[in-house]
């Protein structure tokens, strides 16, 4: 609030005052007064006038722009409501009940979202967890009737295991509460489960497997970072060469400000132009376009946003023809001993 | 021989464990009704029990409390609640085990050997002896006639797959997924050095051929030969 704007917004009642001194001048003009009398009496009402117009200017000054300066701080700007002062001004009172009113009914508005959609997260978890069993039961009868034919109803049924894992974490990911147990783990044992978990395919498609410089610990979700992990490689084997064996090299790095993990293959990669969209949902690009690999766009997507939620980043550097690499960076918090 | 009780609500999930763990050697007995779960597992008192704890109108991990109260018995949480609380929380309960539905099977089952191995008294075994040879468990050496023969990790680890299934056919996938499982992630060309240097070693003690390759399906451990 500049003082010319404020001016500007009072100039009807300067006018109406500066009327009103005339007419008593005027009025005044038949009266054997002396000069200064007539002075005297424009001049207080003027001087008392914007005497008080700054007073006023000044309050409201203060309040507006500590309200401002409030805003600017806030992460969170709605909260702004439950921080400022009662303001001593009547249009003060006004705006901080009106702003009251409006922030509840909002609150109210966005709560309801809010438990509509942990209501329906936690249908899709019971959901998942319903037809793991049916599941794990398809999966011993082909234990106990192992042939060719369950042999390949086996492998289809990995991919639905992976289909209702991703949809698992997707669930997770959108949820409002925090839904992850962050402790202390050896960057080791992550990486050997999700390599356990997707060893079928990997040993299936001949793949070479490089570990090394794993004994970090980092604090963290394992069971987040493992499927994280998992999505990775299955995209490493879903987009290897056709014409070489595949080979993965896994091995992680400590800087000052952070460890990071180094997922490293020698695909197909991915066209330089396309790499700053991987992350977007539903993003497949040239490769998820290729004959047989049918990407849905989402698990890249996932792990980004799974990786924000943990306070993680992940970065992907490719060359096309050679390969990629995708980088799991925990920064200092998440790995500093908290005592 | 040892008894396995499975404590698990779904019909065709437990009927197909039973056959499978039967199969592999082991007594198995099952609760149909989950009224007095607590008792019938007691009166039955396998050396391990399966646990399911999303089990209909009882507290699994109740369950498991309670058991531990009362007996050492083995017990494996069998559940499709994944979490880290979840797991936490039967850990702490007193199960030895949590174990993600759907499971490896072949993950399952040495972890039921190895808990029973524990349990039960015998003792862990620290030999196996295949007749033309004894193998050390303690310190991965072959011994045959008084002469000792050091092995390395992985080849000890086929050797030793190769003895488990002494007499049946080991697909080369076989092997690896063993060899995986207990994290040597080796490749086919590596698997290949490993099984040629491990057959030079046998053949120093007098035993040319025992792992015999099946063309186009994998090896075999010759018994008694």
């Amino acid at each position: 609030m500049s003082l010319k704007d404020f001016i500007k917004d009072k100039i009807f009642l300067t006018l109406l005052l500066l009327f009103g001194i005339a007419t008593i001048e005027i009025f005044l003009i038949p009266y054997p007064f002396g000069s200064f009398v007539k002075m005297y009496i424009p001049l207080i009402i003027m001087f008392l006038y914007f005497l008080g117009l700054l007073i006023e200017y000044f309050t409201k000054r203060r309040f507006y722009k500590g309200l401002y300066n409030i805003l600017d701080d806030l992460d969170e700007k709605y909260l702004i409501t439950e921080i400022i002062k009662t303001p001593s001004f009547i249009e003060g009172t006004i705006l901080k009940s009106l702003l009251e009113q409006i922030n509840k009914s909002m609150v109210e508005n966005v709560n309801k979202y809010k438990f509509k959609q942990e209501d329906y997260k936690e249908y899709i978890e019971l959901w998942i967890h319903e037809v793991k069993i049916p599941i794990a039961a398809s999966k011993m009868i082909i234990e106990n009737n192992k042939n060719s034919t369950t042999k390949s109803i086996d492998e289809e049924l990995t991919k639905v295991e992976n289909y209702i894992e991703q949809a698992l974490f997707y669930a997770r990911s959108s949820a409002v509460e925090k839904d992850y147990y962050i402790k202390k783990i050896l960057l080791k044992d992550i990486v050997n489960d999700s390599i356990k978990k997707n060893k079928n395919s990997l040993i299936h498609e001949k793949v070479s497997i490089n570990i090394h410089d794993l004994e970090t610990e980092v604090n963290t979700d394992s069971k987040w970072v493992g499927f994280i992990l998992g999505q990775v490689i299955q995209n490493s084997i879903k987009y290897k060469k056709q014409e070489s064996n595949l080979e993965i090299e896994i091995y992680s790095k400590k800087g000052k400000e952070n460890v990071i993990l180094y997922i490293k293959d020698n695909g197909i990669g991915i066209k330089k132009e396309e790499i700053a969209k991987v992350f977007d949902k539903g993003f497949t690009g040239t490769n998820g376009r290729l004959v047989g690999k049918k990407s849905t766009g989402i698990g890249l997507y996932l792990c980004k946003n799974l990786c924000n939620k943990l306070g993680t980043k992940i970065e992907l550097n490719s060359v096309q023809g050679k390969g990629t690499e995708i980088q799991i960076i925990f920064p200092k918090g998440s790995y500093i001993d908290m005592k | 021989m040892q008894k396995i009780l499975i404590v698990e609500d779904d019909e065709k999930l437990r009927s197909e464990l039973e056959i499978f763990l039967s199969n592999n050697g082991y007594k198995v007995e099952s609760l149909k009704t989950f009224n007095n779960t607590i008792n019938d597992i007691l009166a039955i008192n396998p050396n391990l029990i399966l646990l399911d704890i999303n089990l209909p109108g009882v507290d699994g991990e109740y369950i498991c409390k309670e058991i531990r109260k009362q007996s050492n018995m083995g017990i494996i949480v069998v559940t499709s609640r994944d979490s880290e609380i979840d797991e936490l929380i039967s850990i702490n309960y007193g199960a030895d085990h949590y174990i993600t539905k759907p499971f490896n099977i072949q993950i399952l089952l040495a972890k039921i050997n190895s808990l029973l191995r524990r349990t039960s008294n015998s003792g862990i075994k620290d030999k196996i002896d295949v007749k033309d040879f004894i193998l050390n468990i303690s310190n991965s050496t072959i011994e045959k006639d008084g002469k000792i023969i050091e092995l390395t990790k992985n080849e000890y680890k086929i050797l030793k797959y190769l003895i488990e299934n002494k007499g049946k056919i080991v697909s080369r996938e076989d092997i690896m997924v063993s060899l995986w499982e207990s994290e040597s992630f080796i490749d086919d060309n590596t698997l290949s050095v490993n099984i040629t240097r491990l057959r030079a070693k046998l053949e120093e003690i007098n035993l040319k051929n025992i792992i015999e390759t099946k063309r186009g399906q994998g090896y075999i451990l010759k018994g008694d030969c």
